[in-house]
């Protein structure tokens, strides 16, 4: 079998674009990709296709996926949508890693896209909150943040957390997204900003919450002959762990861990050989504040209950001992759902090749978590830098 | 009457919100027609007054609901003009589905015939009366009230009814609703509706056999309060025996269930012996008298519910009645299908859970793979307990509700949607989860650890069709 390795990854700007379509913004994450590739490449080189969207809206709700491929001139190549909610797009790159690694393909394209904000109001409405367990919890009329926030109030009172921890993340995640071009709300913003914004589903306020966005990522995945022949530092995937859970949040034991992020990340450490110590990096799934929380235990990068002191500590700031979101995650980059996997993944790459714009020391092993829903599936994959020589 | 059942139990429901005569006053600057009235929280309507009023009776009552044979239901604010609402309110409390429903409506007089109907059944019957009318806010909306009263026919019961008398007259235009229309109304020609008032049900009231010179207390048709007064002028009866069964000032005019709400005033506490009048009044016109004797002493504390109430400002009581604040949401999206909803009635209502077989497990809903052994199983019922403790709980924002509950938020406001924990309702072991709405008051103010126990009331409204399921409010 042969390894499958990241030779590009690009992004469109995230953000609120009236004036472009999801495939117009799928064209310049896909053009950014293969910009990104360090040598000579034709896109006839691409086999296959994987891309992630939930739909939003209902516009292309079928076929986007050969809609975005033909759009952007790869005629004629298999594309397969793959929905998983906000974890489509890192199931479309497990599909692309699995693609590669059988043999049926030697370069996949992975990606995905969602367009948000060009509905009405009334619109909108009916297009959130659409990846819980519907009849039970949207028609108790829990919203997708009040799935989150019964998270937080279960976890600030198991634990010794605070609304301040929560506004932690947000802190962190917008001081190191106010570096990152393509985010959407690139700004940075101070604790008290974070800790008396207006409660969106308490205890979750605004700056709790990720926005809503447009935006497209994609990521370009070679078998080890064609990572050779096209890039001077591929990266490889290490680890490919995915795992599914009950799709309500009441279904599950317990209200303040996702099952699935934790099964999926001991897959992925077990097939990169690696434990979260091992780790330089990470890309969580950080929708709303308590998810990054959970993920820090989820992921096993702290006991349970210790993540609020990982956060005080600053040990996942940039210059902490495991850096989280240097993209600026969902929060300040913005959370175009079906391309939000893919979208950690071109930061997880640029870390890997020291092109990121919050650039740490040499990093060589990274991870990505992505998390469809409430935690109904979850994708968490590793990520090693190839010294040159190696390959 | 040989043939009558007894009065075995009885119940009354009023909403919590009072509308205090001095904000109707304030608004208008006019002096308001009655101390106080009962605002229905914008997720209630006749059909969830009616069950809460129902349970309260089947509380009261020594055997199972599945032992009534008989509903009869009265309400002149149905929730929809045509379609039968029965059948819900059997659902709801759980009586047997070969039940006999009936349902009188379009008078103030329905609840007289339903108490006549369910007096005179065969079996168990149980007879509630709901009402919620409503009116142009400048006039007949400035004393419309809510409540429901429900009366358990059962065997020789605690009060029997000694006899019934019907009066008839061609009046119209005292008190009308048009088709299509929310808004009672009338001509307002004083003294042409207070004589039909007057003398329909007096002359009802006299021609019971019964001695007048006794009668203890009396629910007569009441509007406002000043009206009963003025029937029982052509009475013997004294002035207290009609503020014992005067429950307007409290309760506001709610319409066909004032007169019963006070028929249930008038009984409570009632001795042994004691002779209780009720005497109904419906515009069109007709009225209806009826005369009970208590035979075992009854319960004072059934009225309890009428004079509680905490005091809502008018803007509140205008946007939780609809007044104000009706939405519809346009589009579509993720959508639960109305056969959908209707599939997890048993769970909507009864909190009916299953029990894993193979495993042990409570399952809830009961469908789908066992959540323990994850097994494919048939789950044995196992009903859940209706009290339960939150677990997790968020308060969605004003604004941010999903669309099915967009116009509740802008009635009621910002609603708490917990995560509740629930033991089952039998002796076996077990407890489940499932998210659910919360409601009342003080509801956004709980939290983790708290206790809560259900109530049905309207979930949302969706083309038409209203979906009813319980919602907790704070223990």
């Amino acid at each position: 079998m042969t390894d499958a390795y990241v030779i590009g990854a690009g992004q469109s700007d995230f953000g609120s674009f009236p004036s472009e379509s999801y495939r117009s913004l799928f064209d310049d994450a896909f053009d950014e990709a293969i910009d990104s590739i360090d040598n000579d490449f034709d896109t006839d080189e691409i086999d296959e296709a994987f891309l992630g969207t939930l739909g939003v809206g209902g516009r292309q709700l079928g076929l986007s996926g050969p809609a975005v491929t033909e759009h952007l001139g790869l005629h004629g190549i298999p594309t397969t949508r793959v929905e998983n909610a906000c974890a489509a797009s890192g199931y479309a790159l497990r599909q692309a890693v699995m693609a590669v690694r059988s043999g049926m393909a030697d370069v996949v394209l992975a990606g995905g896209y969602e367009i948000m904000t060009d509905m009405s109001g009334d619109h909108t409405k009916w297009w959130l909150g659409v990846s819980g367990e519907t009849e039970w919890e949207r028609l108790s009329g829990t919203t997708f943040a009040g799935v989150y926030a019964q998270m937080a109030s279960a976890y600030l009172r198991e634990y010794d957390a605070t609304v301040e921890d929560l506004s932690r993340v947000a802190v962190k995640n917008h001081a190191n997204g106010a570096q990152n071009p393509h985010a959407q709300l690139g700004f940075e913003c101070t604790l008290d900003d974070a800790m008396n914004a207006p409660d969106v589903a308490a205890p979750l306020n605004l700056y709790h919450c990720c926005p809503t966005t447009d935006g497209a990522s994609a990521v370009i995945v070679a078998n080890e002959e064609a990572a050779r022949k096209f890039s001077d530092a591929p990266v490889r995937v290490a680890g490919a762990g995915a795992a599914s859970g009950r799709v309500g949040l009441f279904q599950r034991d317990s209200l303040t861990r996702i099952p699935a992020s934790e099964t999926a990340a001991e897959r992925a450490y077990d097939e990169a050989g690696i434990s979260p110590a091992d780790l330089d990096f990470a890309e969580v799934h950080d929708c709303f504040a308590i998810a990054e929380l959970a993920a820090y235990e989820d992921l096993g990068f702290c006991e349970r209950g210790e993540a609020p002191r990982l956060l005080r500590e600053g040990v996942t700031d940039p210059d902490g001992d495991l850096p989280v979101n240097t993209s600026g995650g969902l929060k300040s980059k913005g959370h175009p759902i079906g391309a939000t996997g893919t979208g950690q993944v071109v930061e997880a790459f640029s870390q890997l090749r020291d092109e990121a714009h919050v650039q740490l020391d040499d990093p060589n092993v990274g991870l990505t978590h992505n998390v469809g829903g409430s935690g109904g599936g979850v994708t968490v994959h590793v990520f090693e830098r190839v010294d040159g020589g190696d390959l | 009457m040989s043939a009558m059942s007894g009065l075995a139990a009885m119940g009354v429901y009023v909403p919590h919100r009072r509308l205090p005569a001095a904000e109707i006053e304030a608004a208008w600057g006019t002096s308001a027609p009655v101390d106080r009235a009962a605002v229905p929280a914008a997720d209630e309507d006749a059909l969830t007054m009616a069950v809460a009023a129902g349970r309260e009776a089947l509380t009261d009552w020594d055997r199972d609901p599945t032992a009534v044979t008989q509903l009869a239901v009265a309400t002149t604010t149905p929730p929809l003009a045509e379609e039968e609402f029965a059948p819900r309110i059997v659902s709801a409390l759980g009586l047997p589905s070969d039940v006999r429903t009936e349902t009188a409506t379009q008078s103030t007089a329905a609840g007289a015939e339903a108490l006549l109907a369910g007096a005179s059944a065969d079996g168990p019957a149980l007879v509630i009366v709901a009402d919620a009318p409503g009116g142009d806010a400048a006039e007949a909306g400035q004393r419309v009230g809510a409540g429901a009263a429900s009366f358990l026919f059962d065997g020789d019961g605690d009060a029997t009814l000694l006899d019934s008398t019907h009066r008839s007259r061609d009046a119209p235009g005292i008190r009308f609703r048009e088709r299509a229309s929310e808004s009672v109304t009338g001509l307002d020609i004083t003294t042409y509706e207070r004589e039909t008032m007057r003398e329909l049900v007096s002359t009802a009231v006299e021609e019971l056999s019964i001695d007048h010179e006794a009668v203890d207390a009396a629910s007569l048709y009441q509007p406002t309060g000043d009206i009963p007064h003025r029937i029982a002028g052509a009475l013997p009866y004294n002035g207290a025996a009609i503020e014992r069964g005067t429950v307007v000032d409290d309760v506001g005019d709610a319409g066909a269930a004032t007169t019963a709400i006070g028929l249930v005033a008038a009984l409570a506490g009632s001795e042994p012996g004691a002779l209780t009048v009720a005497g109904f009044f419906g515009s069109g016109s007709s009225a209806v008298g009826l005369a009970f004797e208590t035979v075992t002493e009854i319960s004072a504390d059934l009225a309890a519910d009428v004079e509680s109430g905490e005091s809502v400002e008018y803007t509140a009581a205008l946007r939780e009645r609809g007044t104000v604040g009706k939405a519809d949401v346009a589009g579509g999206g993720a959508h639960v299908s109305l056969p959908s909803w209707q599939r997890t009635i048993p769970q909507r209502y009864r909190l009916e859970a299953g029990r894993c077989p193979e495993c042990d497990a409570v399952a809830f809903p009961p469908e789908g793979a066992c959540p323990e052994c994850h097994e494919r199983v048939e789950f044995e019922v196992e009903p859940l307990s209706r009290t339960g403790e939150v677990v997790a709980v968020t308060v969605i924002g004003q604004g941010g509700a999903p669309p099915e509950f967009v116009e509740l938020q802008r009635r009621d406001g910002p609603f708490a949607v917990a995560i509740l924990e629930v033991p089952t309702a039998g002796e076996s072991e077990g407890t489940a989860r499932f998210p659910a709405q919360l409601t009342g008051s003080d509801s956004t103010a709980v939290s983790v650890g708290d206790r809560v126990t259900g109530r049905l009331r309207r979930i949302y409204s969706v083309e038409g069709v209203t979906r009813y399921g319980l919602k907790f409010v704070p223990r």
